[in-house]
């Protein structure tokens, strides 16, 4: 089977999947009840007169078909509608808000990928000594403890007792630090950077270790050390690229999961990215803004698995498309 | 070679007193503590000459595959001595010098049994032949083709399986590219670590044909080590046979199988199945397990199942005696020697 063919199979299913998440989000949104109404409530001195113009100009009086159809039907055009909060496009809000999102995602899983690698492959060549021993409690005491716990003891270490890093926010409320805008935004992404770092190194390296150690057992590696083969370029000519695929597997699922383990980081460290937005939208009904995310982080799983997949069939010659 | 040798022909592989131990420990309340050893490989001497086969046999767990490991290197022999044409090879592998080292991996190299492990499934068969020509620069890179496809014409395969994976292929056809990445830098000794076992029967035929005909072509020397009689029949010249850690005897290949010696080798021969009906089999069945390594028999080891066994056996350990031929034996009841 061919590659183009593959990929426009998959983007045909792609289609009726993304079709059926929007069907469920907009139902359950929806199920929740109308929005204006839920808002205005607690304002009493606003009239019935004013509710109901704003809920005409939402379009919220029509029937649910018909506001999916319109909501798709934009959609599908590119448009994804305004926020009632900010009353701003939401597709430039996700945007805004997205690259400050990656700013830290992006980081936390590239410097988690890189010293996982090193200290997945120190451990594996030591397999059971104390270092291995000690990657491995490391380790496991890393996935063990919930991310945000990390964030707070962050806070609480370098932020409150030894104040060497900002708590919250992506850039000074004032003048930047040193006055350097760049240097301000680096100094701020420290701790969530860590935080996300912290998390997926650990369940990074406990996958590579193992998946290490089983390839080491192989024959084809004793065969490489019976022909001379430095460790060195055993670890790194045979057995990682061996050991990548579950690896690759756990990469794209953070990747594609960016947006949505986004909101904790983002909550702790009162970050101005896309998670953040989506708490706020959710806790304040911001309808068009739930919509809008959440379908973006259902595209981004669809184009990440797909990506995986090709990236598959390119690391290992023994897996075909069909 | 012209004129005689100024010093005797010694044989091209030369072990003496291979050991190999595994301490056993158990983790006590604060440290581990040693409560034994495994005697895997129990001083062990043998040697095999330029140009001939020495068959390794014993059953399972005996020690064969580890002897061939601590010979390479591959596992840290515990004591003993490894020469391969009078040079030290066990002190050039673990030393220092990385020329020195590499120039001895070229003279020996590995054929393993499972060919579906062996081969790195994400690499063409060009690249894990072209592997041993990188590590051991011997050939400037645009020479490699040519070479990966010699290689393949010498073991029976097309130069167009090159370009494929090994998942593509059968497991006689991985043994051929096994033997071909052996081959790759013109070793003097290859050792065959049951290199037809997992093979069905048809194709083990082939294989072995492959063997004997390569070793005719490039004077190949071969340490051979099987668990399969009849192959090692077909391809060695003498035998060496293997119990618990421990060679009880070796001799040229007619003479053990017609006379075996060693209580156990006979045991071991009358396992072999005999393809006729009306031939009474004089199956010489052994009674009882094999011991533990954990806990093996004092003085002989074999004293346990022996039908031979006597008082002597249980008190001393019987000396590896040389007899005729290059023969050797240690038993203190051996079979009687065939009429001359």
């Amino acid at each position: 089977m061919l590659v183009t063919q593959f990929i426009i199979r998959r983007l045909v299913f792609s289609i009726f999947l993304l079709f059926g998440v929007s069907v469920i989000v907009f139902a359950l949104v929806n199920a929740v009840g109308n929005p204006i109404e839920i808002l205005l409530a607690e304002r009493p001195g606003i009239s019935q007169q004013a509710i109901d113009q704003m809920t005409a100009y939402y379009g919220l009086d029509q029937p649910a078909t018909t506001r999916y159809l319109m909501w798709a039907g934009n959609l599908l055009q590119g448009d994804f509608g305004t926020s009632i909060i900010y009353n701003q496009p939401v597709w430039q809000m996700m945007t805004s808000w997205g690259l400050e999102t990656l700013k830290i995602q992006v980081p936390g899983i590239l410097i988690a990928l890189a010293l996982a690698t090193a200290m997945a492959v120190t451990a594996a060549m030591r397999q059971y000594s104390r270092v291995d021993f000690g990657v491995m409690a490391s380790a496991m005491l890393g996935q063990s403890l919930p991310g945000f716990f990390v964030g707070i003891l962050l806070i609480l270490i370098f932020s409150y007792w030894l104040g060497i890093f900002p708590s919250y926010g992506a850039y000074s409320m004032r003048s930047p630090l040193w006055g350097s805008h760049l240097l301000d935004a680096l100094w701020h992404m420290v701790l969530p950077v860590a935080m996300l770092t912290f998390f997926n190194t650990a369940a990074l390296t406990l996958l590579m270790r193992s998946n290490l150690v089983d390839i080491l057992r192989h024959d084809f590696v004793t065969a490489a050390r019976a022909s001379g083969l430095p460790e060195r370029r055993i670890i790194y000519g045979h057995a990682l690229r061996n050991a990548l695929i579950p690896v690759l597997t756990y990469l794209s699922l953070l990747f594609g999961l960016m947006l949505g383990t986004a909101p904790v980081t983002e909550t702790v460290f009162t970050w101005p990215g896309v998670g953040y937005l989506y708490i706020n939208a959710i806790q304040q009904l911001d309808y068009p803004v739930i919509l809008g995310v959440t379908m973006a982080i259902a595209v981004m799983l669809v184009v990440v698995t797909l990506l995986t997949d090709i990236a598959y069939v390119l690391i290992d010659p023994r897996i075909r498309l069909d | 070679m012209t004129g005689p040798l100024p010093f005797p022909a010694r044989d091209l592989l030369e072990v003496r007193g291979l050991q190999k131990l595994y301490p056993v420990s158990r983790r006590g309340m604060f440290r581990r503590h040693r409560i034994g050893e495994i005697r895997a490989v129990d001083d062990i001497s043998f040697s095999v000459a330029r140009g001939q086969t020495l068959g390794l046999v014993g059953e399972s767990g005996c020690g064969k595959s580890t002897t061939a490991r601590a010979i390479l290197h591959l596992i840290d022999a515990s004591g003993g001595e490894v020469r391969l044409g009078g040079q030290d090879l066990l002190q050039t592998l673990r030393g220092p010098d990385r020329k020195a080292e590499l120039a001895m991996r070229r003279r020996v190299q590995y054929v393993f049994q499972d060919p579906y492990l062996s081969l790195n499934p994400r690499w063409t068969i060009a690249q894990t032949l072209s592997e041993p020509l990188r590590v051991h620069d011997l050939l400037p890179r645009p020479a490699w083709r040519d070479r990966v496809i010699e290689l393949l014409d010498l073991v029976g395969l097309e130069p167009h399986h090159a370009d494929r994976y090994p998942h593509e292929f059968s497991g006689g056809q991985r043994q051929r590219v096994g033997i071909a990445r052996a081959l790759a830098v013109d070793p003097e000794l290859l050792i065959l670590d049951e290199p037809v076992s997992s093979l069905d029967v048809s194709v083990r035929a082939q294989i072995l044909n492959l063997l004997a005909r390569l070793q005719a072509e490039l004077g190949l020397t071969y340490l051979f080590i099987s668990h399969d009689l009849s192959s090692v029949r077909f391809l060695s010249t003498r035998v060496a046979v293997m119990y618990l850690g421990k060679i009880v005897e070796i001799a040229d290949v007619d003479r053990l199988f017609e006379a075996p010696r060693h209580p156990y080798s006979r045991a071991l021969l009358s396992a072999i199945p005999v393809p006729d009906p009306d031939r009474p089999s004089a199956r010489n069945t052994l009674l009882g397990e094999i011991p533990s390594a954990m806990n093996m028999p004092a003085a002989c080891r074999f004293h346990t199942r022996c039908p031979r066994a006597s008082a002597v056996c249980k008190a001393h350990e019987p000396p590896m005696e040389p007899g005729p031929q290059g023969s050797a034996l240690a038993c203190h009841h051996p079979l009687e020697p065939p009429a001359p």
